[in-house]
């Protein structure tokens, strides 16, 4: 539990597009906050899908102290309060990777699919500019809707 | 520049030879001047006379679509009085820049055929008055460009402006933002480093192209990629720049579709209507931009509240540790894992001869963890309870600033309704041809919705593209020091990009630097101008990137669409100042401030505040003002500044002209009228 800021967070390669087009839209800040996003959801349907093809993505010295902690305390409550599941963090976020992964997926089934470019199988997930323009109102409320939904899939 | 004497002849409504001058002789200091006039007196007309001696130009912005030949500058009774001959209208200039005196001089022939009123250009001629008293002739051709060099004509309207339209400054469109960035580039000497890093970057780019002639096959293969890249974002920003005119276009064909419709009497209140609403919606659809754009902060709030449960779960768990001791504990595992190696109690007993006490031993060393679990556990649950304390502010604030959005958007919604069913009342009018103009402003609107469109995402392109080249670019730096430096062309390479970037760092940091110093010396002078109220709410002015202007709230928090007239004009005047102020390396402003009906939407303790600061700035100060604004109280407090210098008034004559007429600053009192007249 040191928040190490030398280690290098990744996502699925698949997913570098969308991790780009998010951000230049203006729909989050930085990589970090989108994968925050992804870990929540992932962690809240307890879903993990480890990556397949790994992507270095952002740095973990971006993670703020707060994400730090949700992700702690993520790993702490599915081990049954273990402090040593949370002892290293280079594992701690390979397993919030996890989440991540599944988390976008969540994500795109259940909301970014209408803002979309039509996704092939030769193509990476990527948004559509034009579909855009509200995205980022309606992305704060479809996670805000989430936080309210009451179901938990176990 | 500092204006010294203007001679207009035959010019507007200015009949024969008549002249202005702005400073008083042996008094430097005395550096405001007022023009004086009711309306209709030719105020305008010498601001008119100022644009056109300096930069030839005859249309102001606020003569919008007015045609050119109601336009005319020469004087009508003069033209009537010699009907069939020409008419010469000139208008000189002389000033200072730099310890150095200009003349300016500059005419046109006019004359009066039948109905029609012919105008041409006739005599520009720039005389400099050196040092030593010599008289220099600046070529024609060169006149523009020196004078540009004074002021710059991109930026002229920051430095002569109506009072009154000044505070458009802050509604600025996008291309007519181009435009100014330009200018104010130009002033602040940055566009001679933009010409260098062009040239760097042209260099870089043929020893790139001869690099990528050469045998090692990655390499290429990068500098293709850049290449493609470099030349699809020029095409794109050249598409940015024809979809900004094509915009702007559309919004002229707006303007003057509307003062088409203005001739149609019967419908003029429902435009008038329609106007004010769409302003309405303008304002609203910025609000929600605003909005939107900030939306992005509350993403990790909001993400938090979905592991809320996990949160509050593992801070209770740490809370309930606490309570009972575990953390920290009571006693240190260490010391338990010590007494069980040595088979010793503290007292000195053996341990193992006693099982019960083992045992009890051994459920402490269970209960306790090491000294770095311990102190990792009180800081997450320090971190958690702090996460956990915003749950509820965090939650309000969403809901806040969703239900806000949700109330611009439905705002945006009612105000549509509404042009509706005034543009369907402006098109079922009886009035076949106004039908007809009304159909083709609302597909120029919708033209204009699409194109803003476009442009929407070819912006976003060229991001894209642009993250590309910087990716890009990196993997090329790591290629070319494979392939090594010892190539001497791929070294020459190196180091033109380098160069280029280098002089990039420089001009990003500079622009940022400059912007920042423009935001903080115009804050301070907008808090001085402000009246009271204005200062509490209202704290700082922020310059943004493309120069479009933001004022900030005490909560930090962008105020621009809430604020009135009035503030937006002193906003505007501040951010001329201290643009003016960065502009002459923070000396004082070298550019005199010609203000047409200064203080028309201004309060009294704005006024005031005007009179007090304005002239210790700026080197110069010229009021056209009128009988409204410029009351006793007005001259009052200008004359106890001790910086009115010179006070001229404009008669009409019977025959339907001006006289200027100068008079000394203390009888103005007696011509002024008071507030309770």
């Amino acid at each position: 539990m040191k928040m190490d800021g030398k280690i290098r967070v990744a996502t699925d390669a698949r997913y570098k597009e969308l991790y780009n087009n998010m951000k230049s839209s203006g729909t989050v800040g930085d990589f970090h906050e989108l994968f925050f996003v992804c870990a929540c959801m992932g962690y809240r349907r307890k879903k993990s899908i480890p990556i397949k093809k790994r992507d270095d993505r952002f740095w973990s010295s971006t993670i703020t102290p707060a994400e730090w902690a949700c992700y702690y305390a993520m790993i702490l409550e599915q081990n049954e309060f273990d402090y040593v599941k949370v002892s290293e963090d280079k594992e701690l976020l390979t397993v919030i990777e996890g989440y991540a992964n599944a988390g976008i997926d969540i994500l795109i089934e259940e909301f970014l699919k209408d803002y979309l470019l039509p996704i092939s199988k030769s193509s990476d997930p990527q948004l559509d500019p034009p579909c855009c323009k509200e995205l980022p109102k309606q992305f704060v409320h479809f996670i805000f809707e989430q936080s309210e939904s009451e179901t938990w899939d176990n | 520049m500092i204006l010294r004497k203007m001679i207009v002849e035959n010019f507007r409504q200015f009949r024969g030879r008549q002249e202005i001058e702005f400073l008083a002789p042996f008094l430097p200091h005395h550096n405001v001047t007022v023009v004086f006039g009711e309306n209709g007196r030719g105020k305008t007309g010498l601001f008119r006379a100022i644009m056109f001696c300096l930069f030839g130009e005859r249309r102001l912005s606020q003569d919008g679509d007015v045609p050119r030949e109601e336009l005319q500058l020469v004087n009508v009774s003069v033209l009537e009085a010699n009907a069939g001959q020409p008419v010469r209208t000139s208008v000189e200039l002389e000033f200072t820049h730099k310890g150095q005196s200009y003349r300016l001089r500059r005419a046109i022939l006019g004359m009066q055929d039948g109905k029609r009123i012919i105008e041409e250009e006739d005599e520009k001629r720039l005389f400099v008055i050196t040092s030593d008293g010599n008289t220099k002739t600046i070529p024609t051709t060169e006149i523009d460009v020196v004078i540009d060099n004074i002021l710059d004509r991109r930026v002229k309207d920051y430095f002569l402006f109506d009072g009154e339209k000044i505070e458009r400054l802050t509604r600025a469109r996008i291309e007519q933002r181009r435009e100014i960035s330009a200018g104010i580039r130009n002033l602040l000497n940055v566009d001679a480093l933009e010409t260098a890093i062009r040239a760097v970057g042209r260099v870089s780019k043929e020893l790139e192209r001869e690099l990528s002639n050469s045998s090692h096959e990655e390499l290429s293969r990068l500098l293709k990629r850049l290449s493609d890249n470099e030349e699809e974002q020029t095409q794109l920003c050249k598409r940015v720049d024809d979809l900004a005119d094509e915009i702007r276009h559309a919004r002229q064909e707006v303007d003057k579709t509307d003062n088409e419709l203005n001739k149609f009497n019967e419908i003029r209140h429902l435009l008038e209507k329609r106007k004010s609403l769409e302003q309405d919606l303008k304002d609203q659809e910025q609000q929600a931009d605003d909005a939107l754009t900030g939306m992005h902060n509350l993403v990790c709030k909001a993400s938090a509240l979905i592991v809320s449960p996990t949160v509050i779960n593992v801070f209770e768990h740490i809370e309930r540790q606490k309570q009972k001791g575990e953390i920290p504990s009571e006693i240190r595992r260490d010391l338990i894992e010590r007494i069980l190696a040595d088979d010793k109690c503290i007292c000195g007993r053996g341990i193992l001869k006693d099982p019960a006490a083992h045992s009890h031993i051994r459920d402490w060393q269970k209960r306790t963890s090491d000294v770095a679990t311990q102190d990792a556990a009180l800081n997450l649950w320090r971190y958690l309870s702090e996460v956990r304390n915003h749950f509820g502010d965090d939650t309000d604030l969403l809901e806040k600033r969703l239900q806000q959005y949700g109330n611009i958007r439905s705002a945006i919604a009612n105000i549509n309704r509404s042009l509706e069913n005034v543009s369907n009342q402006i098109g079922t009018s009886e009035r076949q041809d106004a039908t007809k103009l009304d159909e083709h402003r609302r597909k120029l609107q919708d033209d204009i919705i699409t194109l803003e469109a476009n442009a929407r995402n070819a912006q976003t392109l060229l991001e894209q593209l642009k993250q590309e080249e910087d990716r890009l670019r990196a993997l090329l730096k790591e290629e070319r020091l494979k392939v090594g430096r010892n190539d001497e062309l791929s070294r020459r390479s190196i180091l033109a990009r380098d160069t280029q970037d280098a002089l990039k760092g420089v001009h990003d940091q500079f622009t940022q630097e400059i912007k920042q110093l423009i935001g903080h010396s115009a804050t301070q002078l907008f808090r001085k101008l402000l009246d009271k109220e204005g200062r509490e709410n209202l704290r700082t002015i922020v310059v943004n990137n493309d120069y479009s202007l933001q004022v900030l709230d005490r909560y930090k928090k962008p105020f621009l669409a809430n604020i009135s007239a009035g503030q937006r004009q002193i906003m505007s005047i501040s951010f001329i100042a201290a643009l003016a102020r960065a502009a002459s390396r923070g000396g004082q402003i070298e550019i005199p401030l010609f203000m047409d009906t200064p203080f028309g939407r201004l309060s009294f303790e704005h006024r005031q505040n005007l009179i007090n600061h304005i002239p210790t700035f700026a080197s110069q100060w010229i009021l056209l003002a009128t009988d409204t604004e410029f009351r006793r109280q007005e001259a009052n407090l200008l004359k106890t500044s001790g910086r009115w210098g010179k006070f001229f008034i404009l008669r009409s004559t019977y025959d339907g002209n001006t006289l200027i007429e100068e008079q000394d600053i203390n009888s103005a009192l007696a011509i002024l009228r008071n507030e309770e007249d």
